[in-house]
């Protein structure tokens, strides 16, 4: 199962027509900056997404992700490729 | 105590309503403990005239082309789901739910009375069905 870095609905946008959601609910938050790819979504339905910024909100931090083109098995290949 | 939450109501477009028949499209698979996870997510940040509210997101088909079409629908902004469930505005008014034109075209979301309603949405949402646009759709196949 696909580890997920933030747990998110990606049929969710807000105003913002970018996909939404809380940054209390990544598993480790201090990853989430803006500018980083992550994989959010839930182990059913996950995707690789940029983070594009954090809102404070009275709620909580919104952050922002754009869902970037390409499976994660497609990016799996493509790091498999280049090496580390 | 102040309530943090936003006023959904603000986020609400002034349109006319879709068709009966539109087509309401939401990527998956889901499960009813997703779906009450992403209502939870709406209820946190939004209230909706001042009282608590829960609800799904989905994109409703508008038009034959452009952003709001069908096709753009599946391969922009659905594009990561292999997957997808495709109901009509009719259905979900059917099974009691009010379906809101929210943020932007063509996104709507699905007002849900509270988490136990998730099965009742989940059966008016339907079989799902494969995303033809999804990305890596050949090697899926």
């Amino acid at each position: 199962m696909t580890h997920i870095d933030i747990a998110a609905d990606l049929n969710s946008e807000d105003e913002t027509g970018l996909v939404w959601t809380f940054l209390d609910e990544a598993t480790d938050p201090s990853i989430i900056k803006p500018g980083e790819f992550v994989v959010a979504g839930s182990p059913l339905t996950p995707a690789v997404c940029e983070v594009v910024d954090l809102v404070e909100k009275p709620a909580g931090t919104i952050v922002h992700l754009r869902v970037l083109p390409g499976t994660i098995e497609q990016f799996r290949r493509l790091l498999s490729r280049v090496g580390t | 105590m102040t309530d943090a939450r936003e006023e959904l109501r603000l986020r609400i477009r002034d349109e006319h309503p879709p068709l009966a028949a539109a087509a309401v499209i939401r990527g998956g698979p889901d499960s009813l403990a997703l779906l009450q996870a992403h209502a939870r997510r709406l209820n946190r940040l939004y209230k909706l005239d001042d009282a608590p509210v829960f609800g799904v997101s989905v994109f409703v088909v508008r038009d034959d082309l452009g952003p709001a079409s069908e096709r753009s629908i599946l391969a922009a902004k659905l594009r990561s789901y292999p997957t997808v469930y495709r109901t009509t505005v009719g259905r979900l008014v059917a099974h009691g739910f009010d379906v809101l034109p929210t943020f932007t075209v063509p996104h709507f979301t699905v007002l849900i009375q509270s988490l136990d309603a998730v099965a009742e949405l989940a059966s008016a949402f339907g079989k799902r069905l494969i995303n033809p646009y999804a990305d890596g759709r050949g090697e899926r196949l």
